[in-house]
């Protein structure tokens, strides 16, 4: 039975998997015939097989530039976890605290937070103060916003029974409230690394000192595209990467059912 | 009975809620006197106040004038002596039902290894003891609300608090229900204040059951059932049942 269950399950995730990777490979095959067909010059659209050759020839210096893209992220987004999270509780915990700030954080998420880069440099200089800093703005907002809206998702009947067994204000938040926010803090932290890469990549755009940014900019004015693409690739898989450890992170902690709208 | 054996005595007691335009009364004035080990039935229509009155008792909710006492103590916030069972099971989902079991422990501030073989036994009484690992949704919801009970007997409490526990259960589950709640009652004999509006439940399980009149409430009634223990279903065929059910039927319908 066990055994049973354990294929049924192989077999669902290779199905998951095997769909995307399908369609993935025959546009890259398109993509690649398109490029042979129409003879389009590298410099424009390099083919998929060339951008391939130009990370194992180029992999010394996209390792290099990775590095300082990833830690720099991470900082930036593990910022903004903290802080996130943090202020997300203090909503939930005083409401006077509501009324006064959370109007002001809404604001400021309208503000285009790209935009701030510049500000950014002239307050903080060229390094990674900057973009770990422009990383944090930007993956703050859905931190702050999912932890509050999580705590106040909670049934208040499940806060009265606790309450008719004595519980204080501290076990109410730490055994029901924070539990009960998790899977809406895991949407936040989902969304919190994607938005942290954008933040970093945007930052080494403009300080243009390291990083897979300042990698993709700088091939730009050599018109190397295919160095371009090959950090673009590279930059995807970051991406990925950083994102499917925050997924199976969640899939370790909200091991319980939650309603369908959080999936 | 006598003054000093009331276990719960509500003397004068009146709640009003303060809305924005004016002032609801929900409760105008209500007396009682409930001895250790009764089980106690509070009937009345929907929306009459009778879960404000529960929770005024469990100290979940605060009143408006008057007192009510437990075990010759004023209650003003939860007792540590008292379980409740509410509408809903509201379980934990992230918890085993062994873990939603044993959270009063945890909020009460008890050591946790001490309940845990009290905890399994209820789990046995109630017909659970293959579930203890199982997570909330995995079980149905007459399940559920035996969890429920399980969690609001574990730290041993004397007075057992229930709100219409199993008006959201089909009417053979909470047949069983209801056996079982009696079952439960003659091991343990708590004091008990179950709320329904269902006047055949009030009936089978109580020892006198207290009629509430329609919003503002005050107890119109109290009816002694004087029917034999143990109960079993097949009480509800007979003309003493019916009877009983027919007397508070033509109360609540005055």
């Amino acid at each position: 039975m066990a055994n049973n269950n354990g294929d049924s399950k192989f077999f669902s995730v290779a199905g998951q998997i095997a769909g995307p990777t399908a369609i993935a490979f025959l546009m890259l095959v398109i993509w690649h015939l398109c490029c042979v067909f129409f003879a389009i010059p590298e410099a424009i659209l390099p083919t998929p097989v060339k951008i391939l050759a130009t990370i194992f020839k180029h992999w010394e210096l996209l390792a290099i530039h990775t590095w300082p893209t990833t830690s720099e992220c991470l900082m930036g987004f593990g910022l903004a976890v903290v802080v996130g999270m943090g202020l997300g509780i203090l909503l939930a915990f005083f409401p006077m605290f509501h009324n006064s700030v959370y109007p002001l954080v809404v604001a400021f998420q309208v503000v285009p937070k790209v935009a701030l880069a510049p500000l950014f440099i002239v307050w903080f200089g060229l390094g990674t103060l900057s973009r770990v800093l422009l990383a944090f703005v930007i993956a703050f907002f859905p931190m702050v916003v999912n932890t509050y809206a999580g705590i106040l998702s909670t049934d208040p009947l499940m806060v009265r029974m606790a309450h008719a067994f004595s519980a204080n204000r501290w076990t109410v938040f730490c055994k029901i409230e924070f539990p009960n926010a998790l899977p809406y803090i895991f949407s936040g932290l989902k969304i919190g690394i994607t938005f942290a890469v954008i933040g970093i990549i945007v930052a080494e755009f403009v300080t243009a000192q390291k990083g897979l940014g300042y990698l993709i900019v700088f091939a730009e004015g050599n018109i190397d595209t295919p160095l371009l693409m090959a950090a673009l690739t590279v930059l995807s898989i970051v991406g990925v990467v950083l994102y499917a450890a925050v997924v199976a992170l969640e899939k370790l902690v909200v091991t319980w059912d939650v309603g369908q709208d959080l999936h | 009975m006598t003054e000093a054996s009331a276990h719960v005595r509500v003397e004068n007691l009146r709640k009003t809620y303060q809305t924005r335009r004016d002032e609801i009364e929900a409760i105008r004035e209500v007396q009682m006197e409930v001895a250790e080990g009764e089980f106690i039935s509070i009937l009345g229509p929907s929306g009459c106040g009778k879960s404000t009155l529960l929770m005024i008792v469990g100290g979940l909710l605060p009143l408006t004038s008057g007192t009510v006492a437990v075990g010759g103590e004023s209650v003003s916030k939860p007792r540590r002596d008292t379980g409740v069972v509410f509408q809903a099971p509201v379980l934990m989902p992230w918890r085993t039902i062994l873990k939603n079991v044993l959270f009063p422990i945890e909020s009460l501030g008890l050591r946790e290894e001490d309940y845990i073989d009290r905890a399994h036994e209820l789990l046995e009484m109630t017909g659970l003891s293959g579930f203890a690992d199982n997570v909330p949704s995995e079980l149905s919801g007459g399940m559920q609300q035996r969890v429920a009970i399980c969690r609001a007997l574990i730290h041993n409490p004397n007075l057992l608090l229930m709100d219409e526990p199993f008006s959201a259960l089909d009417a053979m589950t909470r047949d069983l229900m209801n056996q079982e709640l009696l079952r439960i009652w003659e091991e343990y004999k708590k004091t008990v204040l179950f709320v329904t509006h269902s006047i055949r439940e009030a009936v089978f399980l109580s020892d006198r059951v207290f009629v509430m009149s329609p919003r503002p409430a005050v107890i119109s009634e109290i009816v002694t059932i004087d029917l034999p223990r143990p109960r079993e279903l097949a009480i509800e065929e007979t003309p003493e049942f019916n009877e009983y059910v027919a007397h508070l039927r033509g109360l609540i319908e005055h």
